[in-house]
């Protein structure tokens, strides 16, 4: 997968815009299976990664950067750890602007 | 968190200096390709589209600025400390890669690079170098990122300084030129009141407001007047002035005691005394 090429700041409503592409979202963990992670997206929809599972300690928060699968799923290549104080509000402002009016700063 | 900018007298702003670039914008005439010495939050995006619009010029161009110094966010990757003066690695934040390079010449900057790994976030400050045709970013400052919100605040702050600088430069047209009062003599030598600009002349007092005193020599004191040997009826100068005329009364007979104006042919009419 060619990891060099930009991501898309998305939340829940605006993963199925860039289904193939890759994405990359903050979600916050709900459940977990085997090869799959439940999560509730900024904008309170329900995400599911596939992939490698993220190395715990895990955070609240994690970004998923990845390839959009569906309209509610990414199979996940990077996680990070964001943190227990991040703010999904705020985050969630910045993917509509980042796919709105700024969207040629971004992608 | 950002230095400071050297560059702007008033930059009591918390961004770091860069938003008062709006103030010099609209009082410098010429405000395209200026130096700009401030701090600029950008993508690589936006690196590299201005580069590749402004071609091999001596400085970059964002939004009509040329900048050297700018800030980012995002994921290191593909560090390489094998020289012992210099490590070289890839940002990449998202919307794009950029090659940085960071001198370790002490200890101090030794440390700052060790904990900056693959698969860090870092927050980068530095200087934006055309090398080769390549866009290189010397980096003065590295710092990993410990709370999350900064990324989120990052590309916030890049749209922001967007559409700031933006906006600016469509107001940059329009600079309030100052009105100037202008002296309006009318030159009428006949018994009719002399026409008058409302804003006869631009003397004023120590707050701003013209006296009533100084209204009235002015009216008396231009030629026209000054040229009617019976003098000005004090029902003129209330029409002209468009002051009623009680009012008027009290402040001609102080003008009167003062000596500056006298009474001609009967005690309504005046003249400025002229010495």
């Amino acid at each position: 997968m060619d990891t060099s090429s930009p991501s898309a700041f998305v939340n829940g409503a605006l993963l199925r815009r860039y289904i193939g592409q890759k994405v990359r979202t903050v979600i916050q963990v709900i459940g977990s299976d085997t090869g799959s992670v439940v999560g509730k997206s900024t904008d309170d929809l329900q995400i599911v990664v596939r992939g490698p599972s993220p190395t715990p300690p895990l955070t609240t928060y994690l970004e998923v950067i990845g390839i959009a699968e569906s309209d509610n799923s990414i199979r996940a290549e990077t996680w990070t750890n964001f943190g227990n104080t991040f703010d999904p509000q705020n985050y969630n402002e910045l993917c509509k602007l980042a796919n709105g009016e700024f969207k040629h700063l971004f992608i | 968190m950002f230095s400071s900018s050297q560059f702007e007298p008033n930059s009591a702003f918390s961004g770091g200096g860069f938003m008062s670039s709006q103030a010099y914008e609209s009082s410098s005439s010429t405000a395209k390709n200026r130096e700009f010495q401030g701090l600029v939050p950008v993508t690589v995006k936006q690196i590299t589209e201005c580069f590749q619009s402004g071609g091999e010029k001596s400085g970059l161009v964002i939004n009509g600025i040329s900048l050297t110094n700018v800030s980012l966010v995002g994921l290191v990757c593909d560090k390489d400390d094998s020289k012992v003066t210099e490590v070289r690695f890839t940002l990449d934040d998202g919307t794009g890669r950029i090659d940085c390079k960071r001198w370790v010449n002490e200890t101090f900057d030794a440390r700052e690079m060790e904990s900056v790994r693959d698969g860090t976030y870092v927050r980068l400050n530095g200087h934006l170098k055309t090398f080769q045709g390549k866009t290189q970013l010397l980096v003065f400052s590295v710092r990993p990122i410990m709370d999350f919100n900064e990324v989120t605040f990052h590309y916030i702050e890049c749209i922001h300084f967007y559409s700031q600088n933006s906006e600016s430069k469509g107001q940059q047209a329009g600079d309030v030129t100052q009105s100037v009062n202008t002296t309006f003599q009318g030159g009428s030598n006949t018994n009719q009141a002399v026409p008058l600009n409302p804003v006869v002349s631009s003397q004023n007092d120590g707050n701003g407001r013209k006296n009533l005193d100084d209204m009235i020599l002015d009216y008396l004191k231009q030629p026209a007047c000054t040229a009617r040997q019976q003098g000005i009826h004090i029902d003129e100068i209330a029409q002209q002035l468009k002051i009623p005329k009680n009012k008027l009364e009290g402040v001609i007979q102080s003008l009167e005691g003062d000596g500056l104006i006298y009474s001609t042919i009967d005690e309504y009419h005046f003249k400025h005394v002229e010495l």
